[in-house]
């Protein structure tokens, strides 16, 4: 490992909570304007995170404060890899991991509510975990290698080559966001059906430390997304904020997807047009 | 000093076998089952030492050794034969007739083959299987000793069948290592039938209805294996005159020769492997007592047929075989991970789990490339572990609870902490990065670019198997809010338990130095910078996110918990709550198994149609 990469490296452990934490007050801004709302200002989940780090609660579970860490440092050091620009793949695996945690934490809880969405968190996993391996094995066949480095090297975006795949990753960023299926989702909005979901039962200390771990997650998929117009820096950028931009227009024209749609409709649709894109690229 | 190695990993756990056969006391049988594993222990380490290696002990070379084989090859289908009359089971007569057929084929019919030119072959391959069944078999013969006397409690015998049941168990260790080492195909094929006869008494032990017709159902599926096997042989035998399995595995040997040998010889290793659609005879076989389903599990039988496609491996390799065989694993890895996430039978979960681990293992010897064949190694070597471990908590769990019911399992951690916790480990060692079952499938990733659909159905299983995995851990470690008692758990069981989890735990974490033992010094460079050398990081990254959790458990673990939210008023009564209507509601709990999607009556139909198609197209591509 060289010193460029160690810079690489803590740059990415440090900004990349910080900019998963700006894209969700960018998302409570843009949401509340399609809302006609005036929404919160664009630190306000800074301020909820420091809020949540003062209270002191009575944890559900002996066990959550540990599957918590879990999950921040497994979110954490995904970020960190694809700073790096290590294998992409192992950078899936260890988020994955992540959100095993997370599950397992709710898992852990005492309320009915915290299972239920525990299970279906699970069931989420399963619709988009796939999708997204497949269109990162696409990316690694077009540039072929594993790294992110070589995702970043082609002089010709990637989109160009594995148009297919925009949907399944766009599902993926939707999930991600927690923002459908509504009888999922931990987000901020009304339209949700069990409580918070997953997050039903953290509190305090250890759900500010959760919200981080996911401000990591939405930075390492949004990242991901941005591969496909690798260009420059900036394409980058814009190329995510797109992403992120589609996810809060679909979420807020369907708000009523529930998760065995989700499974049973939207999975397999993305998932056979990556496939077929996936495919396309072997038969070039 | 080699030799001596070698007989005691072939010969010392039939020799104690019948000790304990002849010798009926328990305390004799515990000391010679403890016995047994610490030699087999020594011997599989001496091997190791000096790998890799070839060797001429005796009692596998000679020309006795050789008639001995071959009076096999007649014995056991003579043996299955009569057991098929007596049962009047047509399929078990036909498929024993077809291979008595074959074998006086071979004896008779064909000129005798060259001899090997070593009696003994050993290299990674064949070590990591000696390794699985002389460490993880010998555990799980201790853990059988205080399982079979509640089992036997239960059941309340009259007289014991014990003696007779670890003669099997112990000869079965035995025949496994034989069968790791030998390096002539006679030989081979004759530690092949003994481990069929071997999984057929322990499955058939209980001799209860149900136990035998499962029996009778893995012994036919067996047999037919052994017909593809022995016809594979029988078809080299008469191409190359040649019985030497090292220097048949030679990719140059088989340029532009048929390979439909392969092919059988692969296919016999899905039957033994309990690919679909031929996975109903391990299903079956969880009637039998929990440490024959550890063992036909996690180190023996199954790891027979993983063993014979990975040996093929160098053949296979960037042939339309290959690919096909690779599909085929692919696919049962994929359609068994969706079995398993419907099903709420502890056992059952386990079962085809591991089926779909065996699916991807197979798949990693069909794409063949050294770096596919060392993952499928240490693949084989961790799921052994692995699912070792996870087996002997079940089984202690439904001792201690008295279902294998996901479902009834909830909340065990309150009852029964040491299990609970050891099976939330080895769920999460399944699927957890940097461990070496989900490195492994990573690794098996990124070598099947060569074939795009494999790797989607790689994809998909690996994402069942996450669901399937968490929720097993997560329905454990439940919380609850009523207390429970704590239950005492014997040394015998919880001794190989832990042991099992520290090794599983411990051989996950060195799955890439493992798997850089296994690779060709041509590929090491490459696979080491482009992935495995990551994970090194890794392990210091899991390392502090050890330590950091364990800090917050110490802490936390005297924190009064908050009341359970329930979105309603927690009445005086535990479990029950003041909700809508204002009505007084009982909790319940279940987990969602997604069964219209995951169930087993439809999804088992199509994805053995499917299979079986791949199969054909297998054997039938050969044949073109």
């Amino acid at each position: 490992m060289n010193l460029t990469t160690f810079y690489l490296a803590v740059a990415g452990l440090i900004l990349a909570p910080l900019v998963g934490g700006l894209v969700a007050g960018v998302d409570r801004v843009l949401t509340a304007r399609m809302q006609s709302r005036m929404g919160p200002p664009l630190l306000q989940p800074f301020y909820d995170v420091g809020k949540l780090w003062s209270k002191v609660i009575a944890p559900a579970s002996h066990w959550q404060g540990l599957f918590v860490r879990w999950a921040l440092v497994a979110s954490l050091a995904s970020d960190v890899l694809l700073a790096a620009g290590a294998d992409v793949l192992m950078c899936f695996f260890v988020q994955a991991a992540s959100a095993s945690f997370v599950a397992l934490g709710a898992f852990c809880g005492s309320s009915p509510y915290s299972k239920l969405g525990a299970q279906r968190e699970l069931f989420q996993l399963l619709a988009y975990e796939p999708v997204f391996l497949v269109a990162i094995l696409c990316m690694a066949k077009v540039s072929g290698g594993f790294d992110a480095y070589s995702f970043m090297a082609s002089d010709q975006p990637l989109l160009y080559k594995m148009p297919l795949i925009v949907p399944g990753l766009l599902f993926v960023v939707l999930v991600k966001l927690r923002k459908s299926p509504f009888d999922i989702s931990g987000s901020h909005h009304m339209h949700q059906e069990v409580v918070r979901g997953v997050y039903t039962d953290y509190a305090g200390r250890d759900f500010a430390l959760l919200e981080i771990a996911h401000w990591a997650d939405v930075t390492v998929v949004l990242w991901i997304c941005s591969f496909l117009w690798a260009t420059s820096p900036l394409a980058m950028v814009v190329t995510a904020f797109l992403f992120l931009f589609a996810a809060l227009v679909i979420d807020n024209i369907s708000a009523r997807l529930t998760w065995r749609h989700m499974l049973k409709v939207v999975a397999p649709i993305s998932l056979v047009l990556a496939t077929a894109n996936l495919l396309w690229l072997y038969m070039e | 000093m080699l030799d001596a190695y070698i007989g005691v990993l072939v010969l010392w756990p039939l020799v104690a076998g019948l000790a304990c056969l002849v010798l009926k006391s328990p305390g004799v049988r515990s000391a010679l089952v403890l016995s047994t594993g610490a030699a087999l222990a020594v011997g599989a380490l001496g091997v190791a030492s000096q790998v890799p290696m070839t060797a001429n002990p005796g009692f596998l070379s000679s020309q006795t050794a050789l008639y001995i084989a071959e009076g096999a090859a007649f014995a056991l289908p003579i043996y299955f034969l009569i057991r098929g009359l007596m049962e009047k089971h047509v399929l078990v007569i036909v498929f024993a007739i077809a291979q008595l057929g074959l074998a006086a084929m071979s004896v008779f019919g064909l000129a005798a083959p060259a001899a090997a030119k070593s009696a003994v072959y050993c290299d990674g391959l064949s070590l990591a299987l000696v390794l699985v069944v002389s460490l993880v078999g010998s555990l799980i013969c201790i853990f059988a000793l205080p399982y079979m006397k509640h089992h036997e409690e239960h059941l309340h015998l009259k007289v014991t069948r014990q003696p007779g049941f670890f003669l099997i168990l112990l000869a079965f260790l035995g025949f496994m290592n034989g069968l790791a080492l030998s390096n002539d195909l006679r030989v081979f094929a004759a530690f092949y039938e003994a481990t069929t006869l071997c999984s057929f008494l322990l499955i058939g032990h209980d001799k209860t209805e149900e136990s035998k017709k499962s029996a009778f159902r893995a012994l036919w599926m067996n047999c037919m294996g052994g017909v593809f096997l022995h016809g594979g042989i029988v078809l080299i035998q008469k191409q190359f005159g040649m019985a030497d399995i090292h220097e048949l595995m030679n990719p140059t040997l088989w340029a532009g020769a048929s390979m439909l040998p392969i092919a059988l010889l692969a296919l016999a290793g899905c039957v033994k492997a309990a690919q679909m659609p031929f996975q109903s005879w391990l299903l079956g076989a969880m009637v039998a007592p929990t440490p024959v389903s550890a063992l036909l599990h996690s180190s023996t039988m199954v790891k027979v047929g993983v063993f014979v496609c990975l040996r093929l491996g160098p053949v296979l390799e960037s042939t339309t075989t290959g690919r096909v065989l690779a599909l085929v694993g692919a696919f049962t890895f994929f359609a068994t991970s969706a079995l398993a996430l419907g099903q709420s039978n502890a056992k059952k979960i386990l079962a085809y789990s591991t089926i779909a681990n065996l699916g991807l293992i197979i798949a990693c010897a069909g794409i063949g490339t050294p770096i596919a064949l060392a993952a499928g190694v240490v693949l084989l070597a961790i799921h052994a572990v692995t699912k070792g471990l996870l087996f002997l908590c079940v089984g202690d769990m439904e001792q201690t609870v008295g279902s294998r019911d996901l479902e009834d399992l909830r909340g065990l951690i309150s009852k029964s902490p040491v299990t609970a916790l050891a099976a939330s480990a080895g769920a999460m060692a399944m699927i957890l990065p940097p461990l070496g079952m989900l490195v492994g499938k990573w690794a098996a990733l990124e070598a099947a670019a060569a074939s795009p659909i494999a790797m989607v159905l790689i994809a998909l299983g690996s994402a069942l198997g996450v669901v399937c995995w968490v929720r097993f851990a997560g329905t454990l470690m439940s919380g609850q809010s009523i207390e429970a008692k704590t239950t005492h758990t014997s040394a015998l069981t919880s001794t190989p338990i832990l042991a099992m989890l520290a090794g599983a735990v411990g051989l996950g974490m060195a799955a890439p130095w493992f798997n850089a033992l296994l690779l060709p010094a041509s590929n090491i460079a490459t696979a080491l910078a482009g992935g495995w050398g990551l994970l090194p990081g890794l392990f210091i990254v899991a390392m502090l996110a050890w330590i950091i959790g364990m800090k917050v458990l110490g802490r936390q673990s005297a924190a009064t918990l908050a009341t359970p939210y329930i979105g309603g008023l927690p009445s005086v009564l535990k479990g029950t709550y003041v909700g809508p209507l204002g009505r007084n509601w009982t909790l319940t709990e279940g987990n969602e198994y997604a069964s219209e999607i995951f169930g087993e009556s439809k999804l088992t139909k199509f994805a053995g149609a499917l299979a079986g198609a791949l199969l054909l197209a297998l054997v039938g591509g050969a044949i073109i």
